[in-house]
C-alpha cells in the first residue's frame, strides 16, 4: 500500500520527467486534459492537469470535471508513475481501470513509451 | 541469391521475429510495436489458409479481423492465387493511358452483380479513393457541394474521405479539411431531414457501420434515405468497402433492404486478399459528368489488368461457392453461440449483433474490449474492437469458415469472458 505522499512524490517525479522532456511536450501539445487517479484501497484521490503537453499541476485531492478517471491500488498508481511497471500490461490486466477515451488512453500509453521506453 | 529468395528461405523464427521487431523499430512505428506487444496481438503472419493464420512460431489462429473485410474468399486463396500467377505469366499491370480488356470485363460483371440500375464504374486501389471518386461524382453530377454523412461513420483518412469520416480524432492535426460534410445521427431519418439544403449533393453512409462498432442502418431507414434523397434531388452513396461480396450474408448489404443507392462504393475484399483494387460503380445518368470531363478522375493504378482479372476471379469464386449463404449460415450460428454467452455473461456482454459475418459483441465499458483481444489470442483467436468504439469487439472472419471453426470461436470467447469475469471478481474483492 502507498501513501498519498508517497503518491504526491511519485507524481511530481513524472510531472518532471515529461516537462523536460522536449520530443515529448512537442509531441502532446495538442493534448489538454483533467485526470483524476483513484487508488481505490486507500480511497485517497489525485487530479492531474495537462495543458498543451504539459503537467501543470498534481493536486491530493479531485478537482475539476476529469476527462479521463485511471484507477487502481495505490501501489499500482505509485509504481506507474515511478515508471516501474507498463500501465498498458497492467490495463489489459485489469490491475487498472481506465474511464475515458481510447485516444486518451493511447496518449497516457505513448507518454510513458517515451520516458520510459524500456518498461 | 535474390532478396526474394533471401526472405522466402528464412524459417528461423527467432530471426525473423529479431528482423522485423528491429525494423518496426527503428524504420516504421515503435509505438505500433508496443501496442501490439502489449495487448499480446504481436503475430508475425507465416502461413495464411482459409479461416487461419499461423504465427512464423507456427501457433495457428483463426482470424476474426481480415483486415476489416479484406478476407472474404479466405487467407491466401489457391484458385484465386492460381489465376494472379497465370496472369502474371501473360501481363503486366497495363497502362493506364489505354483500354485495357480486362477492365471493361469487371465493369461489365460488376453491372450484372451490383443492385438495380448501377452500372458504370471508375477503378481505384483504396476504399478511401473510391469514397473521394464518389463525393467527386456527387458534386460533379449535381452541381452541389454538400456531404451529409454520419457520426461515427468511417470513409478512409485521404482527401475528400477524410472529411466524411465521423470521428474528430482523425482529423483535427490535419485542418483545414475540404469544406461542406454535416454528419447527423446514424440512423435517425429526421436528422437527415433537418440537415438538407438547396445545397445538398449527396448522403454518405455505410449500410452497417463498421468502425462505428457493428451497426446495421434498419431497413426502414434505408428506404426512407431513397425516398428523401429522390424526392430533392440527392445522391444516395452507399459504402460497402465493409459489407460487400457476401459479408452480409448478400452479395451487397443493400440488398436486405431492396434499396438501390445512385453510388456504391466497393473496395477490400474485391481484391480477393491478393492484389488491390477498389471502385465506384454508379447510374448511367451519373456517368453522364464523365462523358462531358472523361478524364477528370484518374488513377495510375486503379484497374490494373493484374487487378481486374484477381476481381474477376474473386467474384467468380464467391458466386461458385455460393459465399453470401456461407455467411448467413454462419452468422447465425455465431449469434446462437454468443447469445448464449450474452444470457450466462450478461453482466460481461451488453449486446450481440449483425448481418451474416459481420458482427460486434458489445461491452459495458471500453477497457474490456482491448483485455478481450488480449484473451481471444492466448485462446487462438484474432479479433479486435472497432477503430471508433473500443467497446465494441468485431467477429469478422473468411466466408469459408467452417462450423468446426465458427465453435471454437464461440468458445473462445467463454473461455476469454470466464477470464474477465476472475479478473473482476478478484478486483472487486480487492477493493473490498
Amino acid at each position: 500500500m502507498a501513501t498519498s505522499d508517497e503518491i504526491m512524490e511519485a507524481l511530481a517525479d513524472f510531472k518532471e520527467q515529461c516537462n523536460s522532456n522536449k520530443r515529448l511536450r512537442r509531441m502532446q501539445r495538442d493534448w489538454t486534459k483533467v485526470l483524476h487517479y483513484v487508488a481505490f484501497d486507500t480511497g485517497d484521490k489525485f487530479t492531474m492537469t495537462v495543458k498543451e503537453g504539459e503537467i501543470i499541476s498534481n493536486e491530493s485531492s479531485a478537482a475539476g470535471t476529469p476527462d479521463v478517471i485511471i484507477e487502481g491500488e495505490s501501489e499500482t498508481l505509485c509504481n506507474m508513475f515511478w515508471g516501474d511497471i507498463n500501465p498498458t500490461q497492467m490495463y489489459l490486466k485489469g490491475e487498472i481501470k481506465v474511464k475515458g477515451t481510447q485516444e486518451d488512453i493511447m496518449r497516457i500509453d505513448a507518454i510513458t513509451a517515451i520516458i520510459w521506453p524500456e518498461v | 541469391m535474390s532478396v526474394i529468395d533471401d526472405i522466402l528461405s528464412e524459417k528461423d523464427p527467432e530471426k525473423i521475429r529479431k528482423e522485423t521487431e528491429t525494423n518496426y523499430r527503428e524504420y516504421l512505428n515503435p509505438f505500433v510495436l508496443r501496442m501490439f506487444k502489449n495487448a499480446g496481438l504481436d503475430i508475425i503472419e507465416g502461413r495464411r489458409e482459409g479461416a487461419s493464420v499461423w504465427d512464423v512460431t507456427g501457433d495457428k489462429y483463426i482470424d476474426c479481423v481480415t483486415g476489416a473485410g479484406i478476407f472474404n474468399v479466405g487467407r491466401h486463396n489457391r484458385e484465386i492465387t492460381d489465376a494472379l500467377k497465370k496472369a502474371l505469366d501473360v501481363y503486366d499491370m497495363g497502362g493506364w493511358i489505354s483500354i485495357i480488356r480486362e477492365r471493361g470485363l469487371l465493369a461489365k460483371k460488376l453491372a450484372e452483380i451490383t443492385p438495380g440500375n448501377l452500372k458504370y464504374s471508375l477503378f481505384c486501389c483504396g476504399g478511401g479513393e473510391a469514397v473521394e471518386v464518389a463525393v467527386k461524382l456527387a458534386r460533379g453530377h449535381t452541381g452541389k457541394t454538400e456531404i451529409i454523412c454520419m457520426e461515427n461513420g468511417y470513409h478512409g483518412v485521404t482527401g475528400f474521405a477524410l472529411p466524411a469520416t465521423g470521428r474528430e480524432v482523425y482529423k483535427k492535426p490535419f485542418a483545414p479539411l475540404a469544406p461542406g460534410y454535416t454528419h447527423v445521427t446514424f440512423n435517425d431519418i429526421n436528422a437527415v431531414k433537418a440537415a438538407i439544403t438547396k445545397d445538398t449533393a449527396a448522403v454518405l453512409l455505410e449500410p452497417v457501420q463498421g468502425e462505428g462498432g457493428i451497426r446495421p442502418a434498419d431497413d426502414s431507414y434505408l428506404s426512407g434515405l431513397r425516398k428523401l434523397c429522390t424526392d430533392n434531388e440527392i445522391l444516395l452513396i452507399f459504402d460497402e468497402v465493409q459489407t460487400g461480396f457476401g459479408r452480409t450474408g448478400k452479395m451487397f448489404c443493400a440488398e436486405h433492404s431492396g434499396v438501390v443507392p445512385d453510388i456504391m462504393v466497393l473496395a477490400k475484399s474485391m481484391s480477393g486478399g491478393l492484389y488491390p483494387i477498389s471502385c465506384a460503380v454508379f447510374t448511367e445518368e451519373i456517368s453522364d459528368f464523365l462523358i462531358a470531363h472523361p478524364f477528370i478522375i484518374i488513377n495510375s493504378f486503379g484497374g490494373t489488368s493484374l487487378a481486374c482479372l484477381v476481381a474477376l476471379a474473386t467474384i467468380e469464386f464467391i458466386e461458385k461457392n455460393n459465399l453470401p449463404e456461407r455467411a448467413a449460415k454462419m452468422g447465425k450460428r455465431f449469434m446462437e453461440g454468443l447469445s448464449s454467452l450474452k444470457i450466462t455473461y450478461g453482466e460481461l456482454v451488453v449486446d450481440v449483433r449483425g448481418k451474416g459475418l459481420m458482427l460486434g459483441i458489445e461491452f459495458p465499458e471500453e477497457s474490456i474490449g482491448p483485455r478481450m483481444a488480449s484473451l481471444l489470442k492466448k485462446n487462438g483467436v484474432i479479433s479486435i474492437y472497432t477503430f471508433n468504439n473500443p467497446r465494441i469487439i468485431r467477429i469478422m472472419p473468411s466466408l469459408v469458415i467452417t462450423e468446426e471453426e465458427v465453435d471454437f470461436v464461440v468458445e473462445a470467447f467463454e473461455k476469454s469472458l470466464k477470464e474477465i469475469r476472475a479478473q473482476e471478481s478478484e478486483r472487486k474483492s480487492k477493493k473490498g
